[in-house]
């Protein structure tokens, strides 16, 4: 058996699309062996619009990525997002048979499948149930029930759920490439794993994700995550604003707003001007430096202030405050707006330091494809020990199992 | 729960299947119990009445009755309660016979008629003497019908309330508010007979079935108890996997919930579950569990569960509760919806100027800007006289039959008004005229397009020159103030813009309103707010009108993410400038 496991991850973005290659070794540690990257056709709003268009751009980063990493990629962890996905919490309540004090596989077993019968709409599908912490006899926080003395075991369990057709279609679109999914991953979540330390989570902290087209925030409290959601909103509103405003093309605007663009307005000086160019370099005009802050500034607070609603009930808990992620978290005095809009302490942050070609993947925009390799080691580690013969007899099973069906 | 004491109920007196009838008054009544009749949900003796024989004509149920038919020849008592009054009392005798030997009498009318409001009480009264349990389901008139209307329908309120073993009212205005416009309007009376009906079906269900956990009448009066309370309901039944939360969710998506907005401050909510026999604790217990998000700590929860083979495989719940009139319009004020019925939208700007307002939710609209309606009003005066003006809205008070002449008068008051609006009013005094002033403004713009165009080359040397030397010192101010303080950001992002388009775009519209042309030589500020003005009618007649196509820019094909009405596609700045121009 290897010592470690090459891993890939596909963040299908808005604006880029990502693969990342990284071994995990058996100690924990990653590395990142290649990155291919591709700028994003045909998708709006962190979902796919246009089959053909970015599995031409994926492709393009695929062959990236192998040529750096010199991997052949057959699976990837395929990362998604989109407005459709939600999230929500459950608690399975189990009792013990009369006859038994002492929790067993099979109580544990059966709380979660009780959490897990949450009621969620029909066309949705689940993404990810985690456990959160289990309760024995109303004792919280308990991280692993089985052997100990109880009669009332509860399972706290955060399930994250999508449509099932959109989340499908993702994988489609991949598959077709081809490329088989090992696992679908809500973006945030992943990118969590890098972003946030222990301590982070420990204490309690919001991450957000500041994408393209959306912007994606999970919330830990106590090591454990409470709430996750999507907001369809991102950086393409900001261009999109400036590009109205303004009244210049949208890869001008977006220009603008990577180069020039900042949402700190107030200290701006009055009658500092900017010239526009149009596409062709000709000067279209000047416009007050102020007033495009200003547009900006408008737009990120009202994405901002659309997270908080959204995770408003927890703020008060989270000691290690915001840490802000994903492209435009790159955008000038982003942390400013936040802390105005949140009042709390924020943080910018790419993901934790891996080993390999990192130094350039520090980079808040590439938390998300890195986390999926993160997550992917995660969820082998989790995975129970099985022998190779069970492994064997199981792959069988489920090789029947489908036959039947 | 506590055990129901049956022997004690008047519903408990029989031991099978109770029987009900359903009595629909007047012509709202009428068309209540035609859907009963159509959809066949509740096993009971339908009787139609009414003075109308048109209507009783055209009527499904079984029985009809014609209202006092020697008193009134069959014509309606024509919204006068006296007269309503005076039919029924005839006609008593019939109705005791159509509705004896039943054990639970349901009377719907909508209040505010003739017929109505006149004959529902003494219906009422009959009923109460045979014994029978006495549930009456009324709606409220719509504001737009005016005050009398209300008057009446408030009297007739207090009469059924001494008759009535449970009042269940329905506010009109509410049910009009949620359905989207572009709904026929045959449509949203549909549906509101049809809430209606379903409430009917609810009520029936749940005092007479025996449940599990029962609910009794007590528990449904205590769930309406509320002073000036109109009854908020929701009904939702679904099957397959979720089956549960599935019929919690359409009870929500009720237009009288407001997916369970309205809930936040309910005092008293009553809950019943009822499933077939499949039904399982766990569904029961998601359901509540997830309604309890909705609603309050504080809450009563009156919980009721039944389990009926009817239903099969289906689960049904069932949400009743009462919300203060107050309440009810503050809510709607605070989150109003943009999809306003039509008719509704038209008329209360007509009551708006009125001396005591009718509706309290928009505010009055500010005096000063009232005042240049007299002064300007000789332009077009061979179009609206001014004594016309001035009592039109006591006209719409004093007689319903004026109703629709001076809603058609109004548009010109109003039109006047917008000319002088889109001059002195500035941004900052705007957010104070209520919104259904920019609801309205289609109709104005249409009807004083001539009048205001044409005369404008003869007025205009005077009181243009005078208007705008008061605007660009304002305009000017306005950037100022911009750059300071945060209240004005959006006020900053809007002359800035201006600035922008003026230089983008010279020139752009004044094709509209072409009495502005003698300033095209002006300074760039007034040129700014001199498109300010010109742009100000366009854009808003265009907010009405359009979809909000062309102003999402990139996202024009995507799914739009709206919350709470406002599409967060459209650049920010732009919906700021929206509100601030309202």
């Amino acid at each position: 058996m290897a010592k470690s496991t090459i891993y890939a991850g596909l963040e299908i973005g808005t604006h880029k699309i990502c693969v990342v290659v990284g071994e995990a070794k058996r100690d924990g540690a990653i590395k990142i062996l290649g990155v291919g990257q591709a700028p994003s056709r045909g998708v709006r709003k962190g979902e796919i619009v246009d089959f053909e268009k970015v599995q031409t751009c994926v492709n393009d980063a695929l062959v990236r990525a192998e040529d750096r990493s010199d991997v052949m990629i057959r699976n990837v962890f395929l990362g998604v997002t989109g407005a459709h996905i939600e999230s929500l919490n459950n608690r399975g309540r189990h009792r013990l048979p009369d006859d038994q004090t002492e929790i067993a596989e099979d109580d544990v077993e059966e709380a979660k499948e009780i959490a897990r019968s949450v009621s969620i709409p029909q066309s949705n599908v689940f993404l990810h149930s985690v456990t959160r912490q289990y309760i024995v006899d109303g004792q919280e926080a308990v991280r692993q029930p089985i052997g100990r003395e109880g009669r009332v075991l509860e399972a706290d369990y955060h399930i994250i759920h999508g449509v099932r057709g959109r989340v499908q279609n993702a994988i489609r679109c991949v598959r077709e490439i081809p490329l088989e999914v090992e696992d679908v991953v809500f973006n945030p979540v992943a990118a969590a794993q890098v972003v946030l330390t222990r301590e982070a989570k420990m204490q309690g902290a919001l991450m957000i994700d500041f994408g393209a087209g959306t912007c994606d925030y999970v919330l830990y409290e106590d090591g454990m995550i409470t709430a996750s959601g999507c907001v369809p909103l991102g950086g393409d509103h900001i261009t999109n604003d400036v590009a109205m405003a303004l009244q210049i093309p949208n890869g001008r605007a977006e220009r603008l707003k990577v180069e020039e663009g900042s949402v700190l307005y107030e200290d701006v000086a009055e009658g500092e001007m900017l010239s526009i160019e149009d596409d062709t370099g000709l000067v279209l005009g000047e416009i007050e430096r102020a007033f495009l802050f200003e547009v900006m500034n408008l737009r990120t607070k009202e994405i901002l202030t659309q997270v908080r609603v959204r995770v408003e009930d927890h703020l008060g808990r989270l000691g290690a405050g915001i840490y802000l992620t994903g492209g435009v978290s790159m955008m000038k005095g982003v942390d400013a707006v936040a802390r105005e809009v949140f009042g709390i302490k924020v943080t910018r942050a790419g993901s934790a330091p891996v080993s390999g070609i990192t130094a350039t993947f520090e980079n808040p925009q590439y938390s998300a494809p890195i986390g999926l390799i993160r997550y992917a080691q995660i969820l082998d580690s989790e995975k129970p020990f099985l022998s190779p013969l069970k492994r064997l007899g199981r792959r069988m099973q489920e090789l029947l199992s489908s036959i039947t069906l | 729960m506590v055990e129901y004491d049956r022997s004690h109920s008047p519903e408990g007196a029989s031991t099978a299947a109770p029987r009900i009838c359903i009595v629909g008054v007047g012509g709202a009544g009428s068309n209540v119990v035609d859907r009963i009749t159509l959809d066949r949900i509740v096993d009971a003796t339908l009787v139609c009445a009414h003075t109308d024989v048109r209507v009783l004509g055209h009527s499904m149920a079984p029985v009809k009755i014609q209202l006092g038919a020697e008193l009134m020849k069959g014509i309606g008592a024509g919204g006068d309660p006296d007269l309503g009054r005076e039919a029924a009392l005839f006609s008593r005798e019939q109705i005791r016979q159509a509705i004896e030997n039943h054990d639970i009498i349901f009377i719907s009318a909508g209040l505010g008629g003739g017929t109505g409001s006149g004959a529902a009480p003494v219906i009422a009264e009959i009923a109460k003497n045979t014994n029978a349990l006495v549930l009456v389901v009324a709606t409220m008139p719509f504001s737009f019908e005016g005050r009398r209307r209300l008057g009446q329908a408030e009297e007739a309120l207090e009469l059924l309330q001494k008759r009535a073993d449970a009042l269940v009212l329905f506010e009109n205005n509410r049910m009009g508010e949620l359905i989207l416009p572009k709904d026929g309007i045959q449509k949203a009376f549909n549906q509101a007979d049809q809430l209606i009906a379903q409430s009917l079906r609810a009520i029936s269900t749940i005092t007479t079935t025996p449940g599990l956990v029962k609910l009794g009448l007590d528990d449904l009066t205590s769930a309406l108890a509320n002073a000036n309370g109109r009854c908020l309901f929701g009904f939702g039944e679904a099957r397959g996997q979720n089956r549960g939360s599935e019929a919690l969710k359409k009870a929500l998506k009720s237009p009288l919930i407001d997916s369970g907005r309205l809930l936040h401050q309910t005092k008293n909510l009553l809950v019943h579950v009822a499933g077939g026999e499949s039904l399982t604790l766990v569904e029961v217990e998601g359901v509540m569990k997830q309604l309890g998000r909705h609603v309050p700590d504080q809450t009563h929860i009156l919980f009721g569960l039944g389990v009926d083979a009817k239903l099969g495989d289906a689960v049904a719940v069932t949400l009743i509760s009462s919300l203060g009139l107050n309440q009810l319009n503050a809510h709607a004020a605070a989150a109003p919806p943009s999809e306003m019925l039509q008719p509704r939208a038209e008329l209360p700007v007509s009551v708006a100027p009125a001396p005591a307002p009718l509706i309290p939710a928009p505010a009055p609209a500010p005096a000063p800007k009232r005042e240049p309606a007299p002064k300007k009003a000789p332009a077009h005066s061979q179009y609206a006289p001014p004594p016309q003006l001035e009592s039109a809205p006591d006209l719409l008070f004093k007689a319903e039959e004026f109703i629709s002449v001076p809603a058609v008068g109004e548009a010109f008051p109003l039109s006047s008004l917008h000319a002088e609006a889109a001059a002195p009013a500035l941004p900052k005094e705007l957010p104070v005229v209520p919104q259904s002033f920019m609801i309205e403004e289609p109709p104005a713009l249409e009807i004083p397009a001539a009048p205001v165009i044409t005369p404008a080359p003869v007025i205009a040397p005077a009181p243009e020159t005078a208007r705008i030397p008061v605007r660009t010192p304002i305009a000017k101010e306005l950037a100022d103030a911009a750059r300071s303080p945060k209240e004005s950001t959006l006020a900053a992002v809007v002359a800035r813009s201006v600035t922008l388009q003026t230089e983008a775009a010279p020139a752009p519209q004044d094709d509209l309103i072409s009495f502005d042309e003698p300033e095209e030589a002006a300074t760039t500020i007034s040129a700014a707010t001199a498109v300010l003005t010109r742009t100000k009618p366009t854009a808003e007649s265009q907010q009405t009108f359009s979809l909000g196509e062309e102003d999402r820019g990139r996202f024009k094909d995507t799914e739009p993410s709206i919350v709470q009405g406002e599409d967060l596609d459209v650049p920010t700045w732009m919906r700021l400038k929206k509100k601030l121009r309202r």
